[in-house]
């Protein structure tokens, strides 16, 4: 009788413990204690702040197929007193997109429906995207917005600029990117010297730090091979030819030579050569480094490039400056005194293998140059590498970590990827590209935004259509011949180094524009980049600013007004009082230099265009950092009115 | 004494579960997500000092700050950018953090988007308002606010 007592009291026990197992799971359920933790939170808070529900909180985005329950936990996302607090009750940064619309895992990954923090961050197994590390967190941006320049997203924007720059599509596919200028190997024999070409394969960035050029890490007998093999390709494409140095910079005398130095320094000075190419270091980044170009290669070489660069790489953006022979002569004697690299160490000496052209050739193909450099006889090998447009979406078990022994993740792979290629695997071929830590993350950033989620289309930025726009006639051969688009963009099409000329005689007149091709000055002393003096005839301006007068014009942007001394007086007031115009411009010597000096501006810019330039500087010029002050029409005017007293 | 020993026993096969669910739960409390704010790096943090951990805002901000602002107050915001010394009065010294504390943050904003004539001070400072959204007013204004942070921890 008692044994059953005890059997029965021992069972009720066991009954209530299972009983009691399931209410008490619910009650000590992670999510909970953080809804708890944060109602005690706010209590502290100095501002009033709505307490949490206790209960599942999630964001429903079907046409993204998220559910995403972070807000479970994440409570004072919206809560501007819980800026700063402890996480996961932080408020979150100010971004433009409203979270109740997106959701959160479309930007940070990780596994949305989760509800415990380990499962939710992603890092558990089978689930391929975990949650992305913040220093990478742009590459969300780039799911949907897959233009060139991310607003707000610059890490995004400089990988995606470094990725066309590096021209890595020469070996990976990558939708949306497009094919940089490469010069062409063909007649690189009858070029450069063999020493300095031997040295360039060994290091690129030895001699020229900032070139695109990878370094493929070449061992010394296969730079030999590489060297003897590409010095044999001594014909020029198009069967161009170099004429033959002229007789008075072949063999100067002391006195001559010394003129011919001064006039040289002359002419390098007025064609500005340093905007675009630095020497030693100095200068320009947009071309190569002249510091030492006279050990890479010949004066008969200098002479024939400057006469004519597209005779020899057809699609250079160098322009094709108007030197007579003198002129040259003088241009290349300064840069063999000038440019010599008289450190330049002897090249260790060597043996042609005999097999030279076929192992210099099987390293050409295995190293896919030809991605890159085009090369007489030698046809396209196709892509090499992988195709990179989806490498975001790549999943875990696809990657292969060798021994790196890093973090196994996508970014940590890709960022290691960039900074050591060829850590992965004894038999990867990609070359280094020297990318900063900075610069590698950068380009990992844009890889992992090419992800294959299925994006709405009408969440999608697409990047604007890329112009087709390419002048024709007497105006378009010296568009080419200039290499204009090199810095200027027209109709769309170019850089942005110097001004947008699709609207420039509606900006500036049409005298003003011929005196400038004559003697071009900087408008804004701050440039590095400055236009070249590139000596053309009066009949070759005439050409350009006939159709710069037809067609880079826009009707709507003409605005005469007449000059009264009280608008001009009230415009002067407006200038120097309430606008404080001239923080930025300087008239008389006096005010900033931030922008152009508005001396004479009478002279140079149209009325119409000074008007609506006024009005809104961004709606002329997007790029601007012109503040515009919501003026209205009469003080536009005034304004207008005194600039135009300026002559 | 059975009936004591008893509810000794049940209190406890009571409580068990509960100690062993609380700890299980403390020790998956996460401390890293604060952390990780550790690890951001920018790409035009060139600087050599290892720079500040900036807020997303604030980061935006200097981005917009370089383009815009640096011009005269200064890229370390000193008041001595390039073209500071053709300003008369010179442009303000965001590392001042006695003068800063007096500014609020609607100030701070106002003084951007409206410039110095919409604060009563000199003209010299442009109206951003028209040029930069709501948003990108407030971003600069909490970069602006790391100057005089900066050198108070300094000093």
């Amino acid at each position: 009788m008692k044994r059953s007592r005890i059997a029965f009291a021992l069972s009720s026990v066991v009954f209530l413990v299972v009983l009691a197992i399931s209410p008490v799971k619910d009650m000590l359920l992670e999510w909970k204690g953080y809804q708890k933790d944060y109602n005690r939170l706010i209590q502290d808070l100095p501002q009033r702040v709505a307490p949490a529900e206790i209960g599942i909180r999630q964001i429903w985005v079907p046409k993204l197929d998220r559910v995403d329950r972070c807000v479970t936990c994440h409570l004072g996302m919206k809560e501007k007193a819980l800026a700063g607090a402890k996480e996961p009750f932080g408020a979150h940064p100010r971004i433009d997109h409203d979270v109740e619309e997106f959701g959160c895992t479309i930007c940070h990954e990780g596994q949305g429906p989760a509800t415990t923090y380990k499962e939710s961050i992603g890092k558990v197994a089978f689930w391929e995207h975990p949650m992305l590390p913040r220093e990478y967190i742009e590459a969300a941006c780039g799911k949907c917005h897959k233009e060139k320049t991310v607003t707000h997203a610059p890490v995004l924007s400089a990988g995606r600029k470094l990725i066309e720059e590096a021209n890595c599509i020469g070996c990976h596919k990558i939708a949306g990117y497009q094919r940089q200028w490469v010069p062409t190997l063909n007649g690189i024999g009858s070029k450069v010297n063999r020493a300095w070409l031997y040295a360039w394969l060994k290091d690129p960035k030895a001699y020229f730090p900032k070139t695109k050029m990878a370094n493929f890490h070449f061992t010394d007998a296969e730079a030999d091979i590489m060297a003897d093999f590409l010095m044999g390709f001594t014909s020029f494409s198009d069967s161009a030819s170099l004429d033959p140095l002229p007789a008075e910079a072949a063999a100067p005398t002391e006195a001559a030579k010394t003129a011919l130095e001064e006039l040289g320094s002359t002419r390098i000075s007025e064609a500005r050569c340093i905007s675009c190419h630095s020497i030693n270091g100095k200068g320009g980044s947009i071309a190569t480094d002249l510091g030492k170009v006279a050990s890479k290669t010949s004066q008969q070489w200098l002479y024939n490039y400057i006469k004519s660069p597209k005779r020899f790489q057809p699609k250079v953006l160098m322009p094709r400056f108007r030197f007579s022979d003198k002129d040259l002569a003088g241009v290349v004697t300064y840069m063999k005194t000038e440019y010599t690299d008289y450190d330049l160490a002897e090249p260790p000496k060597h043996t042609p293998d005999p097999q030279y052209y076929e192992k210099g050739l099987a390293l050409f193909k295995k190293y896919n140059c030809r991605g890159c450099h085009e090369l007489e006889g030698v046809g396209n090998t196709g892509e090499v590498g992988p195709e990179l447009t989806f490498v975001g979406s790549k999943k875990l078990y696809e990657i292969d970590f060798g021994q790196s022994g890093i973090e196994e993740s996508l970014p940590s792979y890709l960022f290691t990827k960039m900074t050591k290629p060829r850590v992965f695997s004894s038999v990867a071929k990609m070359p280094d590209f020297g990318f900063s830590p900075e610069e590698a993350r950068a380009v990992a950033v844009a890889l992992l935004g090419n992800t294959n989620e299925r994006i709405p289309e009408e969440m999608q930025v697409r990047p604007k259509q890329a112009s087709t726009y390419d002048p024709q006639g007497e105006f378009g051969k010296l568009v080419n011949d200039l290499a204009c688009f090199g810095c200027h963009t027209m109709e769309g099409r170019g850089r942005l180094v110097a001004t947008d000329l699709t609207q420039e005689a509606s900006a500036a007149k049409r005298d003003w524009i011929e005196n400038y091709f004559k003697v071009p000055y900087s408008l804004r002393p701050i440039l590095t980049e400055r236009m070249p003096n590139f000596r053309l005839s009066d009949p070759e301006i005439k050409v350009l600013t006939d159709y710069m007068s037809k067609v880079f014009l826009t009707d709507t942007l003409a605005h005469d007004l007449s000059v009264t001394e009280a608008s001009a007086a009230k415009g002067k007031l407006l200038y120097e009082e309430r606008y404080g115009c001239k923080g930025c411009h300087q008239i008389e010597g006096k005010g900033g230099y931030v922008g152009p000096p508005l001396d004479k501006v009478a002279s140079r810019l149209q009325s119409g265009w000074i008007f609506h330039w006024l009005k809104d500087p961004q709606a002329l010029r997007p790029e601007s950092i012109e503040p515009n002050n919501k003026l209205s029409d009469q003080e536009a005017e005034a304004l207008t009115a005194y600039l135009l007293t300026l002559k | 004494m059975i009936l004591s020993r008893f509810y000794r026993m049940l209190t406890l096969a009571l409580l068990a579960p509960l100690l062993v669910a609380g700890c299980g739960r403390v020790k998956e409390k996460p401390a890293s997500l604060a952390a990780n704010a550790d690890s951001t790096q920018h790409v035009d943090s060139a600087a050599a000092a290892p720079a500040p951990v900036l807020s997303y805002e604030a980061q935006q901000g200097r981005n917009i700050f370089m383009k815009y602002c640096a011009v005269c107050h200064g890229t370390e915001g000193k008041g001595d950018g390039f073209n500071a010394f053709n300003l008369d009065p010179k442009p303000r010294n965001l590392t001042d953090g006695a003068y800063m504390k007096t500014l609020t943050d609607d100030r701070l904003a106002q003084t951007i988007r409206e410039g110095g004539r919409g604060v009563n001070r000199s003209s010299l400072m442009p109206s951003w308002g028209a040029r930069l959204t709501k948003n990108e007013i407030l971003d600069v204004a909490a970069f602006v606010r790391t100057f005089a942070v900066d050198s108070a921890a300094a000093k």
